[in-house]
């Protein structure tokens, strides 16, 4: 340790800038609070694509219509039952993302269904504007698609796509596009992803003519076409202008990661934070906590050398394994900014896994212990002023019950909530 | 479609590992009519399961003289006619304060009795030469070890049998030995795609099928005494190493470290296995510990590495035909000579031997094979360069992705398209793998679902094991099928799993959910999958 340390104080200091981190930042910030988030800058924002899952599946693998139904059959580890009101939060949740620019459709009285990547169709509770949307998988809303690919972009698997929605009764044509302002980004092959192809787009202006080769390869005789989700990656509003500049109704799939729409979520949710007066604290980590007794008086961050973060609450929301708010070793897993209780199941490393990748794996339910508040735990002892919120928390497997945005965005709204109430 | 078979051949060569393939190329360059045929894909048994070391000889020296002078004389001749396969690294022998320093001067002495140059050097300059190595060494020897590719030596050797006139059929199993007057005729095959079967004639069988070679046998009506040994490994997420690291001890477990490619691996355990669980061998806790354990005293910082993956393969040891108990067993090449052994005649099986030494198999059975056959022409596979691997004509300028495919089929390179934007669009960008590549893999080197292209372009086999790769890959694949391409997406999913499940923890768990929430979260490849069927051979 170098010298003296410093304090900068705030009434909340959130760790992680991922979903949960940013709507609880936001949440906050919009009740008045100071808020300072520190993020290590990566987000799994940028590969969940353009919509929200609040619970899809049930335990046994059966898509849900109604999830709110299904939540109330949750059993009692789930994240969801430390909620006073899921319904209600949902609807927060869906007023948030509206002010920071994300109109979404979707509610949470009834799921819809999202196109994969690769044609499945998947339950979701909120989609983004633009993004394709359907009421009933069993009713496609569309007879005729044209689907309209780039010429050489790998990463929208156009026959998968048509194959999936074939399957589902619809006929489909599959087109490509292809404009010369690509050809730079040709030149380096590892440049022809999703994010560079909407900064091109953007950057050059080039809707009206990606509009007139859509059109003129589209034709005739469709009531969809589809395109991938290439466009849009600091707002909406240029995606949703190419939309209406073709002329037969047009709707965005997603593209294999990165997702356009994930890193437009992602940095709209920043910008609305830091339009609020929240401080943002980038591609730095939290690495020690300062205790007092049950109270959490400040902490340390990787950067900030010589500064101490100091507030009333804190909010833990790092995640998963995936985004390192977990970490595995050898035999034990560990929750490694402020060292709070893991919920490892009691199993050693040998049972933190099975053998078969399609079944649900005990470690994806993983993650840090809380109370009925939300309230980390150190050694057993209940933390006055440390919460956690979203994939850090035990007790769920987002992968196989699809509920992985609702837990993030719902348990941070639950957690403000608790603070502002305290 | 398949084309028509031949209805006679001179030689069926039974399995497509290394020893097959390279039989296979070794009779058609003597002119033969030869047909190889393989169950699975080329190189799934013990030939893709090892630690791709291209061995000196030198661990041999001391317990075993004559395999230690056949390596040493293989390395030199596949340094030459398989250049493109192989990697000049260079191998250090370390003793740490816990060995017998004493042990060195028998082994230098043993080596170069065998005609290795092995090299005493200052443990010092040990570890300037290779900043991996323990720090404690108290001794070090220079060897020349190298890293070779396993599954791009078979694919040459099929292809320059190809060239020669064989024919060679993946996914075709052996299910009978068709035996006429006491002479074995040909085999009756199992097209293990379609199910479809047939039987196929030829003067001679050869049976050239690893551990399996003994069921083969078993279906001809003889009894070979095999003894499967397992061998567990590990790969790391990055090259530790550049030099092989070996300990200069009598053989044990996990006593060898090779840098391949852009990784590193640990190697190996020994314990006999029922020959039953040959097909599906997974790596056990037991074995990774030992593996992690032994490995951080070779280099350290293994154990702050990430672990990619565990796979262990079936050595196919073979005990004496003099020893009854089975005890007496040779890590030696053995062929039989069924004719004279067993009263069988058209039928020869060649096992035991390793990798290093499956050139020099090839060539003695091939040896017996025409003198059954009455052909005189003499072996030519030490001196003829395997395709791929002759002299470089410098050409153009090359992309990031024509240099890595150079790598990776040398001097075929240039059959792979190149120069339009559709066969230049990256499909892998750990491996610089195009579509172009791909492509060419599909038509010439007979790949038929993601893992078989992974073996022969190295996709998905970077860090990354397949995040997108393998989903783009799939994609340009994909014919009018794409429920098998979807199929074939999953199992690739499993087959990766395979190989992580015994090593998840750290950043190999992160890596896991990521594949997990983007396979199964976002794009939802299970759903669309209808097959569940894991081809446990596939790793």
């Amino acid at each position: 340790m170098k010298g003296e340390w410093s304090a900068m104080r705030f009434d909340i200091v959130i760790i992680g800038g991922g979903l949960s981190g940013l709507t609880a930042g936001i949440a906050l910030a919009e009740a008045g609070k100071d808020v300072a988030l520190v993020s290590a800058g990566q987000s799994t924002l940028h590969f969940m694509g353009g919509s929200l899952d609040l619970l899809g599946s049930d335990e046994r693998g059966n898509d849900l219509f109604k999830p709110l139904d299904a939540i109330a059959k949750l059993n009692e580890k789930h994240p969801y039952k430390k909620l006073e009101d899921v319904s209600r939060l949902a609807g927060v949740a869906k007023q948030i993302l509206e002010r920071a620019g994300l109109a979404t459709t979707g509610y949470a009285t009834a799921n819809h269904w999202r196109i994969t990547p690769i044609g499945a169709l998947m339950p979701t509770w909120l989609t983004l504007e633009g993004m394709a949307a359907i009421d009933d998988p069993d009713k496609m809303p569309w007879r005729k698609v044209a689907l309209v690919n780039i010429v050489n972009y790998l990463d929208f698997p156009t026959k998968f796509l048509a194959a999936g929605m074939r399957e589902r009764g619809v006929e489909v044509d599959v087109k490509a596009v292809i404009l010369p302002e690509f050809q730079q980004l040709r030149q380096s092959p590892t440049e022809m992803r999703s994010t560079n192809i909407a900064k091109v787009i953007e950057q050059n202006d080039l809707l009206v003519k990606f509009a007139d080769q859509v059109n003129s390869v589209v034709g005739e005789g469709y009531d969809m076409v589809l395109l991938p989700s290439v466009l849009g990656i600091s707002s909406n509003e240029k995606a949703m202008q190419l939309l209406r500049l073709i002329n037969v109704p047009a709707s965005y799939v997603d593209t294999l990661p990165p997702s356009v729409p994930g890193v437009r979520m992602q940095s709209q949710l920043r910008r609305r934070f830091m339009a609020l007066g929240g401080s943002f604290f980038t591609g730095d980590q939290v690495i020690e906590g300062i205790y007092d007794g049950n109270n959490l008086k400040g902490v340390k961050t990787a950067k900030l050398d010589g500064t101490v973060l100091e507030a009333d609450n804190f909010v833990l929301a790092t995640g998963s394994f995936v985004s390192r708010g977990l970490v595995a070793d050898y035999n034990h897993v560990y929750e490694p900014a402020l060292g709070v209780d893991v919920d490892d199941l009691g199993l050693d490393r040998k049972t933190w896994a099975t053998v078969d990748v399609t079944e649900a794996q005990p470690y994806m339910e993983m993650g840090v212990a809380t109370d009925h508040k939300l309230h980390c735990k150190r050694s057993g002892n209940v933390m006055s002023n440390l919460y956690a919120a979203g994939s850090v928390l035990s007790g769920h497997n987002s992968i196989k019950l699809l509920d992985g945005a609702g837990v993030d965005m719902l348990t941070a709204l639950q957690v403000t909530e608790n603070i502002l109430n305290q | 479609m398949e084309k028509e078979l031949s209805n006679h051949y001179d030689v069926i060569v039974i399995g497509g590992g290394i020893t097959g393939a390279g039989t296979a190329r070794d009779c058609a360059m003597r002119g033969l009519k030869v047909l190889l045929v393989e169950r699975h894909d080329y190189s799934t048994g013990a030939t893709g399961r090892n630690h791709g070391l291209l061995h000196s000889g030198a661990r041999y020296a001391v317990t075993d003289h004559e395999s230690a002078v056949e390596c040493i004389a293989e390395n030199m001749t596949l340094r030459k006619i398989a250049r493109h396969c192989v990697e000049e690294t260079e191998g250090l022998f370390i003793t740490l304060p816990e060995d017998d320093i004493n042990f060195q001067s028998t082994f230098v002495q043993k080596c170069t009795e065998a005609g290795i140059r092995a090299e005493v050097i200052d443990p010092q300059l040990a570890k300037i030469m290779e900043p991996a190595v323990n720090p404690d060494l108290i001794g070090a020897v220079k060897v020349p070890d190298a890293s070779v590719d396993p599954f791009r030596l078979t694919m040459a050797n099929v292809l320059d049998a190809q060239l020669h006139g064989a024919e060679a059929l993946v996914y075709h199993e052996v299910i009978d030995i068709i035996i006429e007057q006491g002479r074995v005729v040909g085999v009756k095959l199992r097209n293990n795609l379609n199910g479809e079967e047939r039987n196929v004639h030829a003067t001679l069988t050869i049976n050239a099928a690893g551990i399996w070679g003994m069921l083969v046998a078993q279906m001809a009506g003889v009894k070979i005494n095999m003894f499967p040994a397992k061998g567990s490994l590990l790969i790391f997420g990055h090259r530790v190493n550049n030099m092989v690291i070996n300990r200069c001890r009598k053989p044990a477990n996990a006593d060898i470290l090779v840098p391949d490619d852009a990784v590193c691996v640990i190697g190996t355990t020994s314990d006999r296995v029922p020959i039953e669980t040959c097909d599906d061998m997974r790596v056990t806790p037991e074995e990774v510990e030992l593996l992690l354990a032994e490995g951080m005293k070779l280099a350290p910082s293994l154990g702050s590495t990430r672990i990619l993956r565990a796979y262990a393969g079936v050595r196919p040891l073979i005990a004496s035909d003099d020893d009854p108990t089975g005890r007496s067993i040779s890590r030696g090449i053995v062929t039989l000579d069924h004719e004279k052994r067993d009263g069988l005649a058209g039928f020869i099986t060649i096992t035991g031997g390793k990798m290093m030494t499956y050139r020099l198999m090839a060539e003695e059975v091939t040896n017996l094979a025409c003198e059954k056959l009455g052909i005189a022409k003499q072996c030519e596979t030490a001196t003829t360069p395997l395709p791929g691997s002759e002299p470089k004509v410098e050409t153009k300028k090359y992309s990031f992705a024509q240099k890595a495919a150079e790598g990776r089929h040398g001097t075929l390179n240039a059959s792979i398209d190149s120069g339009d934007v559709t066969s230049d669009a990256l499909v892998c960008e750990c491996e610089g793998v195009s579509v172009g590549e791909v492509r060419y893999a599909v038509t010439k080197l007979h790949v038929h679902n993601l893992i078989n292209l992974r073996r022969r372009t190295r996709v998905g086999m970077g860090t990354c094991q397949g995040e997108l790769c393998a989903c783009r890959a799939a994609g340009v694949m994909c014919g009018d099928d794409t429920q098998k391409a979807i199929n074939d997406l999953a199992g690739f999913m499993n087959e990766r799993w395979k190989g992580m499940q015994p090593v998840a923890w750290g950043d190999n768990l992160a890596e896991a959910q990521l594949t997990a929430r983007i396979y199964q979260g976002v794009l939802g490849v299970d759903r669309l999958a209808n097959e569940r069927r894991v081809e446990c051979y596939e790793i």
